[in-house]
Parts: structure tokens; sequence; C-alpha cells
């Protein structure tokens, strides 16, 4: 660093990155400033962090070799959450060093001052690059840093990242200019472990929240002094966080509850309890998988699947959070296939085998939002910001049609054919320099600077004057109570008063049965490294090898699994074929993730339904899908190698997008941070429902007239690569390819295809025309107006039959078996995420 | 599955086609609710690119229905303007079609855009009247509020149902529904969402997909 070298640097949580990092900051720039003098020298170093939460904490540390080692440097923050006078005492004069988030510098950069205050800085550290690498975040980091190069060539640029398994990539999409990769040399220890429930028997239906294990969770906090429990979704923290405390109500004031939708002061507080070793345990979201070092923190325990290695290990890696100290993590499976994955996961760990992370290719949102930036920030020509963008690994290949296209963009909304002459957000003048001419809009831009699209929320508050605010929740969850209605929230039982300006007001309530918020928090797909490591460990079952406990004790699901149908393994490709009173059946199991499995499901249906028009409702989860449709079709005869292939893969995954309904819901995403919607000024009173419903309503009018709009291209692009993962895609036909396919005509649904079939969330996917499916609908509802089908029929009819071999597990034979409808009672709740 | 259905309704007969509007024979009378002419406009007015056409598509598909029904007279029922200060070019593409149509009489029946609208220019001719505007059986109105002697037709809702079938599929689209004392018109206009609509028992609903029509509900 000393040299001025740039790189990234990696090492594994607890290995004292920051302060490397700073020393040789403080060693580089420093030289002597004793802090005596009168002036703090002017902006040097800038540091980014993805988390708002984390910038405090990292200033904390910043600060304390400052002191030490008698240096005169400032610091500053500049976050969403710095107040007004922080802003004009650094508007007057920036601090030395600023920490910041992606967000806030952009926000810095659309200011006209902008060249002026930053060309001065030496060093832009990007810490937990890990986190912002794989997603438009990071490509926004990338566009700034080319704009600070291209006011300081000089610039160093320096990386922190946790483990990935693309290291060097991470480093170049910093660095594309070059730069060095330091990685730690110390691996940590790391023990990965699973509590196992006492017995199968009713495991399997218990639902996907997994609160069947509570006696084991709550005995291992006991054991702990502070111990950590991640969830995978808020919903599931809240339950578990209200079941914690109803088992142990002596725990309550020692256990917190911690996830992205509560008020900022009480994330705070758990944060600083937890550094503090007050608390002994917290019950939290992926929203403590960075950054603050909580050092007390002894245990992990991980509800769920942790859906791929890296995840687990940044996980694991929050205890045990010092140099030396071993980092422990407990799986606790929620149902028995997450028995296999736990297994799987110990297996992966040992092989080191982490997922990497690939930087988005050429997000055009994220750079007509950039453009609109540089615009404000001073003017931009186009030809200069074009070598600046262009030197971006992000935008390396951008053509010159693109770049035209969004010049035209953020000039007159559309191509230069379908203008928008309404529209206008920069504009050149007669020396060709960009500018915004328009304060209004200029206002707006400022407002949406970002990527992180959320949906839409109302805060929630305590009824009163002076109501203390609690957090968010989405407003289609509030939009479903009325008033008088329980829900549960921020560990507490609440009754909803009154709506009211986009706020609920909420007192507190006493009694059962309460509402939990559904937050549509995005679903990680099983990772590859994972997956395979799943399906070797069911390929070691077929062969008769229940390796480990985990293992021992699937064996009985498995075993039915295999006596009814088959098991999947590394050289075979299982698909299941039924026949319902619903339609016609296909489960396949290829074990890929939920996302590719979607991509797949449509790729195949599209394929199908090319020669015979058809619609299909696609139900997904990590291990397979199901395709299900309402008129005969021969599978034996459909499922041939063609079906399979690669060739044409991306012209027919573009014709089943269409066909589909990913491409519609993915176009919200990128209206909103091109600008096509604005979500509104914060505190203003009109719902942002309204915009967002219409962004189905403007995709399809754009679809209708100006289907050459490249957002439109994107938001195909995007379901492409990051909802269908088409690399990933494509790396698994070609798997297939070699697998030999496997079908079983089962006559109930096996225990792998039951959670398929009772997903409800589903998507349909048509070749037909409108009318052919309304008259078919129309012709459903006559029948079903006869008295003929029953909804629920089928679903109960699959409850029973499954659970009645498992009770004739433990029975063995000589009872003939009942008539499933009637006799058995085995309750089940229904299973959403898996069974 | 019908290009036109018929609907018996307070002692005379409504023709529901599939361009979401209803046709009074007896009284040689379009019905049309919330065509939101000028939507596109206005947001494109707020900054927001949406693409031309829809005002020219609406029109296009008034033309369509004027030249294969016998009509006297067309009535809006309500939100004919989408927004206040609506712009110059959705003005003149609505005179230009009123100039085609110049012997042909028009009414409005005020709904909640058109009174942040402001009624339509003087010279495209469009009587405005507030609701509910009486004429024969029907109390014709924008709200679909009950009448105590007139059976309502109304709009203001875009009424949408949800069509679900087997193999666990369902399809979102716009429809009518009519009951005792109250008919529900879809929304006219191109550029409109729709609001999923639970019918009450007995309940008669028509679905369309733009081109047919099919009873869905309170068949018999």
């Amino acid at each position: 660093m000393a040299n001025g070298e740039s790189g990234l640097l990696h090492a594994t949580t607890g290995a004292g990155k920051t302060y490397a990092v700073w020393l040789a900051a403080l060693n580089a720039y420093a030289g002597a400033t004793p802090s005596k003098s009168k002036h703090a020298p002017p902006l040097t170093v800038l540091w980014l962090t993805p988390m708002r939460a984390l910038a405090a904490d990292t200033e904390r540390s910043l600060l304390a070799p400052l002191d030490d080692l008698d240096i005169g440097w400032t610091l500053g923050l500049r976050t969403g959450d710095t107040n007004s006078a922080e802003r004009a005492k650094q508007s007057r004069r920036l601090p030395t060093t600023l920490i910041t988030t992606p967000e806030s510098f952009s926000l810095q950069l659309t200011r006209p001052d902008a060249h002026e205050n930053f060309s001065g800085l030496k060093m832009v550290v990007v810490d937990e690059w890990h986190e912002l690498i794989g997603n438009k975040r990071g490509v926004q980091v990338q566009l700034a840093l080319a704009r600070l190069r291209q006011w300081n060539p000089e610039l160093t640029v320096w990386g922190l990242s946790a483990t990935l398994g693309n290291l060097q990539h991470a480093m170049e999409v910093l660095n594309p200019q070059g730069g060095r990769l330091v990685q730690g040399k110390t691996p940590k220890e790391l023990r990965v472990d699973t509590l196992l429930p006492p017995e199968i028997e009713r495991f399997p239906w218990a639902g996907h929240l997994g609160i069947s294990m509570l006696p084991q969770v709550v005995q291992e906090i006991e054991s702990s002094a502070t111990s950590l429990v991640f969830t995978n979704t808020r919903s599931q923290a809240e339950i578990w966080y209200q079941a914690i405390l109803e088992a142990r109500p002596d725990w309550a004031g020692l256990i917190a509850l911690h996830h992205g939708s509560l008020d900022r002061e009480v994330r705070e507080w758990v944060e600083l309890g937890l550094k503090e070793g007050r608390l002994k345990t917290v019950v939290c979201t992926s929203s403590l998988d960075l950054g603050v070092d909580f050092l007390p923190v002894e245990r992990v325990l991980q509800i769920g699947s942790p859906k791929g290695v890296a995840r687990l290990m940044q996980r694991a890696g929050r205890s045990g959070h010092a140099p030396g100290r071993p980092s422990r993590v407990s799986i606790v499976p929620t149902h028995s296939m997450e028995l296999v994955e736990a297994a799987a996961a110990q297996t992966a760990i040992a092989a080191r085998k982490v997922e990497g992370r690939m930087s988005p290719l050429k997000p055009l949102d994220v750079l007509v939002q950039h453009l609109v930036t540089v615009a404000l920030g001073g003017g931009f020509s186009a030809d200069e910001l074009l070598k600046e963008v262009r030197s971006c690994w992000a935008y390396a290949t951008l053509t010159d049609e693109e770049w035209a296209w969004a010049l035209a963009f953020v000039q007159n909304g559309g191509s230069s054919l379908q203008a928008y002459p309404d529209y206008r957000r920069a504009i050149p003048d007669e020396n060709g320099v960009w500018h915004v001419p328009d304060a209004h809009l200029a206002r707006r831009h400022r407002m949406s600077v970002g990527t992180i699209v959320s949906d839409s929320s109302m805060a929630v508050k305590f009824w009163g004057k002076g109501g203390k605010s609690l957090g968010s929740v989405e407003e289609s969850f509030i939009a479903r109570l009325k008033p008088g209605d329980h829900f549960l929230f921020g560990g507490r039982l609440l009754e909803l008063v009154r709506v009211q300006d986009m706020t609920a007001y909420v007192n507190r309530a006493k009694g059962k049965r309460p509402a939990v918020p559904r937050w549509n928090g995005g679903r990680m797909p099983l990772s590859t490294e994972l997956s395979d490591a799943m399906v070797a460990r069911l390929g070691e079952a077929s062969r008769g090898v229940f390796d480990g406990p985990e293992m021992q004790l699937v064996k009985p699901l498995l075993d039915i699994q295999l006596d009814w149908s088959a098991l999947p393994t590394e050289t075979t490709l299982l698909a299941e074929v039924m026949v319902s009173r619903e339609g016609w059946h296909l489960f396949l199991y290829p074990y890929a993730g939920r996302s590719v499995h979607l991509g797949l499901a449509s790729l195949i249906a599209w394929r199908v339904s090319k020669h015979q028009p058809n619609t299909f409702s696609i139900a997904v989860n990590d291990y397979g899908f199901e395709l299900l449709s309402a008129t005969e079709i021969d599978w034996e005869d459909k499922l041939n190698p063609r079906l399979f292939s690669i060739e044409h893969l991306l012209e027919d995954v573009l014709g089943s997008l269409n066909a589909g309904e990913l491409a519609k819901r993915r176009f919200r995403e990128i209206s909103r941070i091109s600008g096509l919607i604005f979500s509104g000024y914060p505190g203003s009173p009109k719902s942002t429902r309204q915009l967002q419903a219409s962004s189905s309503l403007f995709y399809e009018v754009f679809q209708k007239y100006d289907p050459g709009n490249l957002l439109l291209t994107q938001a195909q692009q995007e379901v492409l690569r990051q909802e269908l993962e088409v690399e990933r895609l494509e790396q698994t036909l070609l798997r297939l390819q070699r697998r030999q396919l496997q079908i079983q005509h089962i006559k109930r649904p096996t225990p792998f295809g039951f959670p398929l079939l009772v997903e409800r969330f589903r998507e349909n996917l048509t070749s037909e025309k409108l009318a052919d499916r309304i008259t078919r609908m129309v012709r459903d509802l006559e029948k079903a107006a006869g008295g003929e089908a029953d909804e629920d029929e089928l679903r109960e009819q699959a409850r029973f039959s499954m659970a009645e071999p498992i009770r004739s597990q433990s029975e063995k034979s000589g009872t003939r078996r009942p008539r499933p409808q009637r006799r058995t009672r085995i309750n089940m709740p229904r299973p959403r995420h898996g069974f | 599955m019908k290009h036109v259905q018929a609907l018996s309704v307070a002692g005379t007969t409504l023709l529901l086609l599939p361009e979401k509007a209803a046709y009074w024979p007896e009284q040689k009378t379009l019905l049309v609710a919330d065509v939101h002419f000028g939507k596109a406009a206005a947001y494109r007015k707020l900054g927001q690119p949406v693409p031309r056409g829809t005002t020219a598509a609406n029109l296009q598909k008034l033309d369509r229905l004027l030249s294969t029904h016998d009509c006297r007279q067309i009535i809006f029922l309500g939100d004919f303007l989408h927004g206040p200060g609506s712009s110059a070019a959705t003005h003149k593409a609505i005179a230009a079609w009123r100039a085609c149509h110049s012997t042909l009489d028009c009414l409005l029946v005020r709904g909640n855009h058109d009174v942040s609208a402001g009624d339509p220019a003087p010279e495209l001719g469009i009587h405005v009247i507030d609701e509910p505007y009486l004429l024969g059986p029907f109390a014709l109105c924008h709200t679909p509020a009950r009448h105590a002697t007139h059976h309502v037709i109304a709009g203001h809702v875009h009424p949408a149902f949800r069509l679900s079938g087997r193999a666990k599929q369902s399809l979102t689209l716009p429809c009518f529904s009519s009951s005792a004392d109250l008919t529900l018109l879809p929304a006219f206009g191109g550029f409109t969402g729709g609001f999923v609509f639970n019918c009450a028992e007995g309940d008669q609903v028509f679905v369309t997909d733009e081109e047919s029509i099919w009873q869905v509900a309170g068949a018999g």
C-alpha cells in the first residue's frame, strides 16, 4: 500500500482485516500530522461499507488508533441516518476520512462541487466487498470508483472480503486495471454439527418452521453464554422469538429479536447488548450476517437450510469472532430433507467447496441512473464518460448502440423514433456538456438514488401522541388486516388500531392466534456446491450407505421413497409421473436449486407445448419441480433427450419467458432503478402502491406500444441471469444429459413429490390462446357446479396416503391397509417450503 | 364463448360487448365507463415515460363499436378524463373523433376523476350531468350506490373476476356483473388496472378477453 498498489485483502472473519488496511493507510498517508495542528488534513480516505448499521461501528474501530498514535485526522459518517448538523458541517469541510455507504456516496456525486470535494482523495476502502460484488450495488460502486479514478489516476483502492470461491474475479472487478490479491494465512477452525430431532415419525410433517425442535434449541441456548439463532425469513424469526420466550419466560429481557424491518433504535439497542454481552441470545435474520463484531458470541444456531456453503461459513464466523478462537454452528433441520442438507454441508465444508459470486454484466438501469447522477454532479461530455464507464468491469463490453440508447433514454425517455417529449432528464448544452435542466427532476433523482428496491412498506407505531415507532411491515400485509386484528411484530403481540397516512397504529394486545407478517424477501436458491453434495449423499443412500447420524435418522423416509419410486443419484435423473383429478403431473428432481428449476420447468413446458398448445402450472423447490397440466400428456413419450438439449437454449428460454409471468415481475425493479417509476418522496401521504401496481400495467403498455424498449430487454435478460441463472441452467442441462432418465409411474405422491404438490405459489406458462383457456376453465367451473370436483379432496387424499405408510412402518404388516380417507388421523400442518 | 351476451335486466335487454362496453338496443344507446382519456399523458407529464398510442386505441375501439351498433347516443359513466390539465394532443385527438361523429349525442355522468379534471371542453359538445341520470328503468351513475327506485348501472370499481380451473390454474379478467338492483361495467380504457371483485350469490358475472365474452356465474 505504501507503494500505491491497489488490491483485495481476504481473510476469515475475526482476523483483523480492518486494522490491517487502516494502519497501512495511516502509515502511507498520515505522515506527520500532529493532532495539535490547526486544521485536520483534507479528505484522504473514503471507507465504503454495505450497511448503515456497520458505519458507526467502523467509526469506533478506526478512531482508536488515531487517539493512540496521536494522529490529527478527523473522521466523519455520511449515511441515510446522518443528521442535518453533521451534513452541514461536512458541506463546509469534509473530514480526513469519510465513512459512507454506496448509496450515500452516489448521492454525494450528484453535487455540483463533487469534483472539487473528491479530487484530493488518496484511497478508497470497500468493506465487505463479497456482499456487494454480486449485485447492482456493487455495480454502483464500480461506476463511482471509475469516476474517482478519473479525478485522481493515482487513487488506490482496497477491498476487504470474506471467503469466496472466486476471489480473483472479485479482485479484478474492484481493480480492473490490476492489483494484488492478499490472502490471510491462518485458516479458521470451524465446527459444524446438526441438532437431531428425537424421532422422525412425526417429523416430516412439522412444517417448515421447525418449532418441534424448540426443546433442543432452548437447551443449546442454555448451555452457551451468548448465542445467535439465525433464521431464513423475518416471519420465522418472529415466530421463533415468541416460542423461545414462551418456553423460558425467565429469559425475558435476556433474549432479543433482530431483523431488517425493525426500527433502527431497536436494532442498535440489540447490537449494543450483544457487544456488551448483556444478551443470552438473539434471534435474527441475514440482518446480522455482516460486519459488527460481537466478541461474546460463542455459538451459532442455523434454523433451516443454510442454502449455501459460503453463507453457512459466514454465519458460523459470527461466533468465536477473534483470532484463534473456533467458530461453531449447529444446523437445526426444519424438515427431514434438511437432515440430508446438513450432512451434505459438512462434507462440502470439509472439502472447502465454497460458492463464487459474479458481478452483474451491463445492467442498463444502473447506467441510466449513473448518467443522471453525473449530469447533476458537474455535467459530462459523452465521449469521455463512455471511456470512463467502459473502464468498469461490468461495462467493459458495452456496445456503442447500448451507450447511444442509454443517452437517448435520459434525454427523451426512449428510442429516437418514439420520443417522449414531455420527458427530459438530462440534455447536452451547446458545448456538448450534459446537464439536468429541471430542478424538480433533479430533486426527484436525488431521492431515488440507489438500487435496493423494497416492497411498499408501512411504518408501525404505537397509537397515541408521540407513540413509539416499532419498524415497518409490508403494506400488503396490513391491507389484509382489519382494526382489532392481532399480529406479531418485533416480538410483541399487537392489535391494529387504525391505518392513517401510511402508518399502522397499534396497541399492545393479549390473547392467542396472531397473524404473522410475511415479508416478500428474496428466497435464496440452494447453491450448486451444496446440492451436489446432497445428491452424493442420496446416491450413497441408494447403495445402502447411510453415513452419519443425520442420514441414519432420515433413513425411514428415504426407504419409503425408494420403495414407492427411486432416489436421484449422481448418474440418474428421477422423474415421477402421476394422474390425479387435478390433471397430469410430472415431478422431476434435478437438485439444482429453485431458480434453475424454475427455468428448467419453464423450458420443458415450453418445448413440450410448442407442438401442442397447453397451459402448465409450475411448482418448484430446491430439490425439483412439478409440471401440472389439465389435459393429457404422455410423459413417457415426451421425456426424451431432445427436451434437455442446449441447442436453441436462449431462444427457447426467451420464448418460455414471454409465455410466463416472470419478466413482468422483474420489470418493477428495473423501472424503479432507471427512474421509470418513482416511489415517492419520504413522508408523502400518497400510497406508493398505486405506482407499484401500475408497473405491471406499464409493462403491458410498453410491450404493446414500444416493444423495442431496452428496459424490457433488460427485464428479460435479468430474469435469464438472476431469476433463472441461465448459465447454471445450461450447465445443469449438460449434466442432466449425461444422466440416465428413470421414469417412475406413481399412484400417490412420494415423500419427494408431496411438498411440490401442495406448494401454493405457482407460475403459469401457456402457449394456448387466452380464449381457449377461458373456455376450458368455464367448462371446469360448470362441472364443479354440477358437484363433481371437490377442491381440497386431492390434497386430503395426498395427506392421508402419505401419512399412512409411515404409521404402517411402526405397526408393521399384518393388519389390512385401511382405506386412507377416513381412518388415519395424523395431523399435518400445511407445509409451504418443504415437508 | 360468445361475441355478445344479452342481459335481461329491469324489464329490458342490454347487450354486453367484449370491448368492455354495453349496448342498450331499446334506446339505441352505447354505455361506456371509465375511459380515463389522457392517463398515459398525465404520467408522461409527471416525468414518467409511457408509450403513446393508448388514446388512439381507445378512440378506434369506440369507432368500431359505433359502426357495428346503431347508436343514437353514447353515455360515458364517469372518469372520461383522467386528470386536470390533460395534454393538447389528447384534446386534439378527442376533438377529431368527435368531429367524425357530430350527429351523435354525447353525455357524461360526472365521476370522481371528472370532478378534479374539470368538464371536457365545451367545443367537444359533450353534455355533462351529475349522477344519477335517470333514463327508462335505469339510474346511470359513476359510483355504484343503490338507488331507491331505479336499477343502477355504474363503473368506478374497474371490476375484474378471478377465474380458476383444474390443474391449479387461474386467470384474472375484466368483468361485467349484475344483481337485482345493480349492474357494473368494466373499465373501457386500455391503460387502466382492475380490481378483483367478490361476487355475491346469484350475481351474474361475465368475463371478457376483448374478443369474446363468457358467463362465469349466475347462469340461468
